[in-house]
């Protein structure tokens, strides 16, 4: 045996071998469990609950007689396979054979029985007869309910410290975020930076804080990061994370008015029997999914628009208005409002009102109305004609609406699409404080590139003719009065107007291909405070309490000279800041001001602003001091290094004359004994003076 | 004050030089014509006709009698200053890239380029027979593969050491007698375009594609100071007033290659004057319609020069504002 134990490949030939013996030895006891030698197959093993999932309960079918059941099933098929084969029915029947009025069938899988379930639950047959469908799955899930309930365990709260903490600075600077780096492959930085006088302060930075931009909740509490796996918020003090939410795929976001509430959109295709995935929205302080939709393709960002107090949110679908009210997020009244023909609409910003607009149709006037939430009231209806676009303008304290109608000469029909030629703008003022709402008009025959509302009181800006020369004319709106021109500014290189969120001032700009010129208007007598340029600015921001403009330079819109510059209110410059691969600026929103007595404190401005002056020399002058010390310093210390170095110089004196032939070459004119005279003319002028 | 400007480049301006006193003004550019002129009013003197490729580098003697050039023809030649004829011209295997005298106008220090199999070179020269030149170096070191190709080169203050600056920003001395590396500097991150000594050769100022140029000291190659811009710097020069008036004078630009899409104002091709001490940019003079290629100061520190991609050479004299202008400390 001993040679056949030899290496198989040594052998020759291998119809030698001898045959293996596989049979058990005679004292062989089994003791391996089949778990352990096949378990890999065994967990395969099809089980008797398996398929249940695709089983459905239809109660509410017809009971019937053993003669008729035939036709039935051929009506209850028909009826369900439509979402998907039925490889197996049941019809229980009692003693006579007549069928018991429910029925078992099953699915080829899963999703054609959700599908079914979904589609045909609350089916009407006929009058007497309404399908009830249901998962058969869902009756062992009731079934297994526990006879006892146990309250859920409360959640240990977390403490986040004091969300409020940036409004409590003591000079009521704002704070400012901003993203830079973008586009390396280390990923971008985010900082927040304090406003302060005379340099912000950074007070937070961090790399790949965002995996593209970030954004402020409207009232500045939470700054939202956007990543490939969802979404996260931070705040407080140290800007911790205060709460996530899954989402894969999100790219954008947006924050009910007061902040309970976030909507999310990722673009994901949903099948058409999974649950939505594209648009979530999420309650902030729970973190808690509230209801998912689906989303239309394509979607116009936000799809949802929020009431001013959260109430309620709304989306246009088809010839639907569906409003939700929260917190059951279900469709006010339970039905959506039906509006043919229904292009956009939007909110008050201050009450629950909403505003929409009609499109033409054949003989149908185009239409904007308004209609108040929730008694779906119409409270004013305006028909328009000539109607191609209508754009709605809320003034943000709600006291006006401005429906910007672009209208044409005429319009032409070609294959699906209408031409429109000779186009005319009218803006319709709705005057919202006033009773009956009336309307004023007014009309504009040039193109219209902006209009902007104050955002308190009671001016607009328009901005219109066609680039890079436009005109720019402010008006006003009074009571019972047509809109009063109040200031023209003509051939203009202006292409955006920014009014300061306290209104009375604004910023007119010439962004982007406009090469970046900045003028600061005061609208009290409009008078322009300054005129000056950031070349090629692409943004300009107000900070919320309209005391500061930032102005910057994107990477997103223009590859060179990254920066941001601040300027004050008047357009003086405070500070520039060039960072290389800069993409954004935005200011930390404030909430709305808690304060009651404005006029009071307007009343005694001249007591504030003596101690506002003080401070501000103080700073000043405590910053001009630090540059002088500094700058002693470094001039001290230079001096004593040329000191130093002059005394090495002298010291080599003589090797120097040594090295260019004992000629003294130190200053130009230590040499002078050398100087040899040379008489150089220069041609000082030509004259031609013609000989006869 | 309105400069005088020079015209009488075809290409654009690669390297200009005052001679020591001041009065004549060397320029080289892409064409293979280098130029001289008066400074005191912008008259051409004359040209130096030979070469075949374009000009990368030129220098002039202390006592202005000869005058030396190196080229992308690879040949590097001596010029009598005050005939314009070629005395002697050196053949090389690749481009030459810096050249510079030595103090005492005995040696001649040069790079040559990276190209055709040959390596980047650092090359002394005796050139005490100017028309006689022993082509052999006595001192060659190859700048590669440790280190990317050596841009400039200038000389210590007694003929003792050679500092060479390079492709990857860094800055190398070297010392002649043991043809030696003794120091090596990497505190740019990118490109050096241009090198200039101070005065008294105890400073020296680099000019750098990272948009940086730095003040150093050459006996230890000690950074002193950082001037930043947000342009490729391509030429710096220090003032001879260092003591009095402590500026210096920074050129460049948006690369040449990128400017044809860009307008004039985004390139940036303004001469920017700092402080050398507070590292605070206090003027800018305006004038070139391309990148400035390289800054001289005039040796008596009352005015400037610089030659631009644009082709032209523009002269400049300090008004009254320059010399009464003080910074607060």
């Amino acid at each position: 045996m001993a040679k056949k134990n030899k290496p198989k490949h040594e052998n020759e030939g291998g119809g030698e071998e001898e045959e293996p013996d596989f049979s058990d030895p005679e004292d062989y006891v089994d003791d391996i469990t089949e778990e352990e030698l096949l378990g890999d197959l065994l967990r395969q093993k099809p089980k008797e609950t398996d398929g249940v999932e695709a089983v459905i309960i239809v109660d509410g079918v017809p009971q019937v007689e053993q003669d008729r059941l035939e036709k039935l099933k051929k009506v209850i098929r028909k009826i369900f396979e439509e979402s998907g084969g039925i490889i197996n029915d049941y019809y229980p029947t009692d003693k006579n054979g007549k069928t018991k009025g429910y029925i078992f069938l099953e699915y080829k899988d899963k999703a054609s029985a959700e599908d079914a379930v979904k589609k045909r639950n609350n089916y009407k047959l006929d009058k007497q007869h309404t399908f009830i469908c249901n998962l058969f799955t869902d009756f062992d899930k009731y079934n297994d309910i526990p006879e006892e309930f146990v309250p859920p365990k409360p959640q240990p709260y977390k403490d986040f410290g004091n969300l409020y903490f940036f409004l409590m600075d003591e000079n009521c600077y704002d704070q400012f975020s901003i993203i830079y780096d973008c586009g390396t492959s280390s990923g971008s930085t985010t900082a927040i930076y304090l406003n302060s006088i005379p340099d912000p302060q950074e007070i937070q930075k961090r790399e790949r804080w965002t995996e593209s931009y970030v954004r402020w909740s409207p009232r500045g509490t939470f700054l939202a990061t956007f990543h490939a796996k969802g979404i996260a918020l931070w705040g407080g003090e140290e800007f911790k994370q205060i709460q996530k939410f899954s989402h894969p795929g999100v790219q954008f976001i947006d924050f009910s008015p007061c902040e309970n509430y976030m909507v999310t959109f990722s673009p994901h295709i949903d099948q058409r029997n999974e649950e939505p995935h594209s648009i979530i929205i999420w309650g902030i302080r729970t973190g808690q999914k509230k209801r998912a939709f689906h989303a239309d393709k394509p979607p116009v960002w936000p799809i949802f628009k929020w009431s001013h107090d959260d109430k309620y949110f709304g989306r246009i679908t088809d010839e639907l208005l569906s409003v939700y009210e929260t917190p059951s997020f279900g469709l006010l009244d339970k039905k959506s409002i039906k509006v043919p023909g229904i292009k956009d609409f939007s909110w008050s910003p201050t009450d629950n009102i909403i505003a929409y607009w009609i499109a033409e149709d054949k003989d149908v006037p185009a239409k904007v109305t308004l209609l108040s939430i929730p008694n779906r009231e119409e409270i004013r209806a305006k028909n328009l004609f000539n109607v191609a676009e209508c754009q709605m303008y809320w003034q943000k304290s709600g006291d006006h609406l401005c429906v910007k109608v672009a209208r044409y000469a005429k319009a032409k029909r070609e294959k699906n699409e209408i031409r429109y030629a000779g186009l005319y703008y009218n803006f319709e003022i709705f005057h919202m404080r006033e009773k009956g709402i009336p309307v004023d008009s007014l009309e504009i025959k040039e193109q219209i590139q902006s209009f902007a509302w104050e955002p308190v009181d009671n001016k607009f800006g328009i901005i219109s003719g066609e680039p890079p020369s436009v005109t720019v004319t402010f008006f006003q709106v009074s009571k019972g009065q047509q809109p009063a021109e109040l200031k023209k500014f003509e051939k203009r290189d202006w292409n955006n107007m920014f009014w300061s969120p306290q209104g009375q001032f604004v910023v007119l700009a010439g962004l982007r291909n406009m090469s970046g010129v900045l003028d600061f208007i005061d609208t009290k007598d409009f008078q322009i405070m300054a005129t000056t340029e950031h070349f090629m600015a692409t943004d300009v921001e107000w900070d919320p309490t309209g005391r500061y403009v930032a102005t910057s330079v994107s990477w997103w819109g223009h590859k060179v000279d990254n920066a941001y510059w601040l300027w004050t209110f008047q357009g003086k410059i405070l500070s520039r800041h060039t960072i290389e691969k800069f993409c954004q600026l935005l200011w930390r929103p404030r909430p709305l001001s808690l304060v009651t007595n404005k006029d009071e404190i307007k009343k005694a401005v001249k007591k504030y602003s003596s101690q506002f002056e003080i401070q501000d020399k103080m700073r000043l002058s405590k910053a001009s001091r630090e540059i002088i010390e500094k700058r002693q310093q470094q001039m001290s210390s230079f001096i004593e290094y040329r000191k130093r170095m002059t005394e090495k110089f002298n010291a080599e004196k003589s090797e120097r004359l040594r090295l260019r032939n004992s000629q003294d070459t130190d200053t130009l004119t230590s040499n002078v004994n050398d100087f040899e005279e040379e008489i150089v003319e220069f041609l000082v002028k030509k004259e031609v003076i013609p000989i006869e | 004050m309105k400069p005088i400007l020079l015209q009488g480049h075809e290409r654009s301006i690669t390297q200009i030089k005052f001679n020591r006193e001041g009065d004549l003004l060397f320029s080289s550019s892409k064409d293979p014509i280098p130029n001289v002129w008066w400074s005191i009013n912008g008259e051409r003197l004359g040209t130096f006709d030979g070469h075949t490729g374009a000009i990368w580098a030129i220098d002039v003697k202390w006592d202005t009698t000869v005058f030396a050039s190196g080229s992308a023809d690879q040949s590097l030649r001596l010029w009598d200053c005050e005939t314009g004829k070629t005395i002697s011209k050196l053949q090389m295997k690749a481009s030459v890239r810096g050249i510079s005298f030595s103090y005492s106008g005995n040696l001649i220090a040069y790079t040559t380029d990276k190209m055709m199999g040959q390596q980047s070179e650092l090359n002394i020269i005796d050139v005490r027979e100017p028309n006689n030149v022993d082509d052999t170096a006595i001192m060659k070191a190859q700048v590669t593969p440790t280190n990317q190709k050596a841009l400039s080169v200038l000389w210590g203050p007694l003929d003792e050491t050679v500092v060479t600056g390079h492709e990857d920003g860094a800055i190398i001395k070297w010392d002649i007698r043991t043809s030696k590396k003794t120091d090596v500097a990497i505190e740019h991150t990118k490109q050096i375009n241009d090198m200039q000594l101070g005065h008294d050769g105890t400073m020296f100022i680099t000019a750098s594609k990272d948009s940086t140029a730095r003040l150093w000291d050459l006996s230890t190659l000690e950074p002193l100071k950082i001037f930043k811009t947000d342009r490729p710097v391509n030429s710096a020069a220090i003032s001879p007033l260092i003591d009095k008036h402590p500026y210096v004078v920074l050129g460049g630009g948006q690369e040449a290659m990128e400017v044809t899409t860009t307008a004039a104002r985004v390139g940036k091709f303004d001469a920017r004057f700092f402080h050398a001490v507070f590292e605070e940019e206090f003027a800018r003079v305006k004038g070139h319609f391309g990148p400035i290629n390289s800054l001289a100061f005039h040796p008596n520190g009352k005015g400037y020069a610089s030659g631009g991609e644009d082709g032209f050479v523009r002269v400049h004299v300090f008004d009254d504002a320059y010399n009464q202008f003080r910074f607060d400390y």
